[in-house]
């Protein structure tokens, strides 16, 4: 046999492998036929590279000889707000569209996420799926979720050391795909290089993802995926029990609600965040100035205070601040 | 523009009438714009807006105004102007509400609804003599939809509809349509351009637009980095060298009497300006297109030229 026949040949095996220990674990895979499908939800935050991430596992999982399915929902918000993407895997053709109700794994790509009453991340997971979030090593898994393998890494940390940009599609990519326990490396590694080949990204942008999805895909454990009730979508359309803002809060009889949109923290937008130094900030306004977002005010002592609950991280004040008087911290907690 | 209240960035007013929490691109270019347009105005404005990025400020329930704002579709802002200017006129004239309670008009659209599709309702309302404020946020394309090109698009940019390809490898071959000259034909009080970097400038020019009554007219250079490929942080910069490039003249026209605000002693070669953007990165990568580079070097030059000949500026244009 050539080479590249043999390759192909282990490749097959491996799959075949990891298609029987899938099936064995997967307790209504049925008798060698792939009828359920493996839904992946992806979140993040727009610019984060969400929609890519699930084109990529998509792409690997159809090298891997599965059907794929991947599909984008963004609002008419921006860089910052809320994304959704969805990946379906399967062995026979998909006919399920649109929205993922019920994941088997979801991939968190920032963890504020979690307390975003918008985007609602872990909202119907399955039982013994897996929650992946990206965060700091000792972020505490998710209160209510025991019953669903969570698994942390820093992929932004890394992105930022590694490409020198918090774009993470293709180690969320990497991340879901060994997670899924179905795909291979070689395959996350090439849908990698195609679809940012497609973005038109240089070389070296290139090699350097696929040096960081390599390395996501070897430090993370491939968790025994075992979800109930599967095939079954159990759409439970939930009543929003716990708004954080009542309609009371926001809506005055006057249509005065003047300015409410402070409720809406775009602080959660940050990955890094202004600092001020008061001993060498002198109050000259620049950075109020230009401030987009109307983040900046002048203290009783003449110095710049940064609103941090709706500062989208924008750096432009840190930029345009004469004296040099703001730094860039990064930035990991959680806002409520 | 004699007596001004903007003389530093120290007179720019720190009553804020825009509220933060907005769910714009963060380092948008076009919302300081906004910022400053309301504190000129002193927040004493009802907005109409047509659609585009900034439809996306007020997303019920939460809106950055803490006055009116009102929504049409793509093409008829100034219609909507037209309406509230009419329904204040005839409340003042009743005796409704008093003449200093009155408020000003403002529409602010994108460059898809001011260079293309309401092209033509502005065009009807400067020639009615409207009296309202019009304000552009000119990112050069459908930003709001995925950054498609439109009229105000300029040469060589890659959009999402004008990518660079193994046939065009220039990008977008047409150019960016002149909007000012184009309103300034119809000889309306005020036009400028405006640009986010340049404060004081703005603010002066608002407040001499103000003495005049009837169509006063601004477009604002508006870096996106969301379409234009830029980190959020350089957005003012971006602005900056844009205006020293003279890629974007700081001009106003008085009853079409074109004069400009800023001229930049020596004109900064375009290439840092265009080494800036992502959307111009085909242009370096992966070869040099010199000839792409120098056309558009070109046409700034000789745009200078000409203004430095009718205005008798004192500007240094290299020859190339
Ligand atoms: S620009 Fe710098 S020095 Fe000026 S007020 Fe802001 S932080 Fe202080
Ligand atoms: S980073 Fe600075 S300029 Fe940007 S939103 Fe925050 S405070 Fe404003
Ligand atoms: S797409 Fe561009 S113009 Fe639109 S909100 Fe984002 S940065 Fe601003």
């Amino acid at each position: 046999m050539a080479n590249s026949q043999i390759n192909s040949f282990i490749l097959y095996l491996k799959i075949r492998a990891k298609a029987y220990i899938y099936k064995t674990r997967h307790p209504s895979f049925g008798c060698g036929v792939w009828s359920p499908m493996l839904k992946i939800r992806f979140h993040g935050r727009g610019g984060q590279g969400v929609k890519t991430s699930s084109r990529i596992l998509g792409r690997a999982a159809f090298l891997d000889g599965f059907v794929a399915q991947d599909s984008p929902i963004y609002g008419a918000e921006r860089r910052g707000a809320p994304v959704i993407s969805f990946t379906r895997i399967s062995k026979t053709p998909i006919t399920e569209r649109g929205f993922i109700f019920d994941p088997d794994i979801v991939i968190v790509m920032d963890e504020t996420l979690l307390n975003d009453w918008l985007a609602r991340p872990l909202d119907g997971v399955k039982k013994g799926g897996a929650v992946f979030v990206n965060a700091q090593p000792g972020f505490p898994p998710p209160e209510g979720h025991d019953d669903k393998f969570f698994i942390t890494y820093d992929l932004t940390g890394r992105a930022l050391e590694i490409l020198g940009k918090p774009i993470i599609s293709s180690p969320s990519a990497a991340a879901a795909a060994k997670i899924t326990g179905l795909i291979t490396k070689s395959s996350v590694l090439e849908a990698t290089a195609d679809e940012l080949a497609e973005l038109d990204l240089k070389d070296e942008l290139l090699e350097k993802n696929i040096q960081l999805a390599a390395e996501v895909y070897d430090a993370i454990p491939s968790p025994v995926i075992n979800t109930e009730e599967s095939g079954s979508i159990t759409r439970e359309i939930s009543p929003l029990d716990y708004e954080p803002v009542t309609y009371e809060e926001v809506i005055h009889l006057d249509i005065a609600n003047l300015g409410n949109s402070a409720l809406r923290r775009t602080g959660n937008w940050r990955i890094f965040k202004p600092v001020v130094d008061p001993e060498k900030c002198t109050g000259c306004m620049v950075c109020i100035i230009y401030c987009p977002d109307s983040c900046i005010t002048l203290n009783e002592n003449n110095k710049a205070v940064i609103d941090y609950d709706n500062c989208k991280g924008c750096m432009i004040c840190l930029r345009e601040c004469p004296l040099r008087a703001i730094s860039s911290v990064r930035e990991v907690r959680v806002y409520a | 523009m004699s007596e001004t209240r903007f003389k530093t960035l120290r007179d720019v007013p720190l009553e804020e009438y825009l509220a933060p929490g907005n769910p714009l691109c963060a380092g948008c270019g076009a919302t300081p714009v906004l910022r400053m347009f309301l504190k000129a105005l002193e927040g004493r404005a009802v907005f109409v807006n047509a659609a585009g990025c900034f439809t996306l400020l007020h997303v019920y329930p939460y809106t950055p105004f803490k006055s009116s704002w009102m929504y049409t579709a793509f093409a008829s802002a100034p219609a909507g102007a037209q309406g509230i200017r009419d329904a204040l006129d005839i409340l003042i004239e009743k005796g409704k509400i008093q003449p200093e309670e009155d408020i000003k008009v403002v529409c602010f659209t994108g460059d898809g609804a001011a260079y293309d599709i309401g092209l033509q309702s502005t065009s009807g309302a400067i020639e009615r003599g409207l009296d309202f404020y019009y304000l552009v946020y000119d990112n050069e394309a459908y930003s709001n939809t995925g950054f498609q090109k439109s009229g105000a698009t300029p040469y060589a940019a890659s959009t999402a509809t004008t990518l660079p390809t193994k046939l065009q490898r220039e990008g977008h071959t047409g150019s960016k349509k002149d909007l000012f000259e184009i309103w300034r034909s119809h000889k309306p009080p005020y036009v400028a351009t405006i640009a986010p970097s340049h404060i004081v400038d703005m603010l002066r020019k608002i407040e001499s637009a103000s003495k005049y009554r009837g169509p006063k007219l601004f477009i604002s250079f508006t870096p996106c980095p969301t379409g234009w490929y830029h980190d959020t942080s350089e957005s003012i910069r971006i602005s900056k060298l844009a205006v020293e490039c003279g890629v974007w003249p700081l001009k106003e026209a008085i009853y079409g009497e074109v004069k400009h605000t800023y001229t930049p002693r020596v004109l900064k070669p375009v290439e840092e300006y265009l080494k800036t953007q992502g959307r111009y990165k085909h242009l370096f990568h992966p070869q040099r297109q010199e000839h792409v580079i120098k056309a558009i070097q070109e046409n700034i030059y000789q745009y200078w030229r000409r203004v430095a000949e009718t205005e008798k500026l004192d500007i240094i244009i290299p020859s190339v």
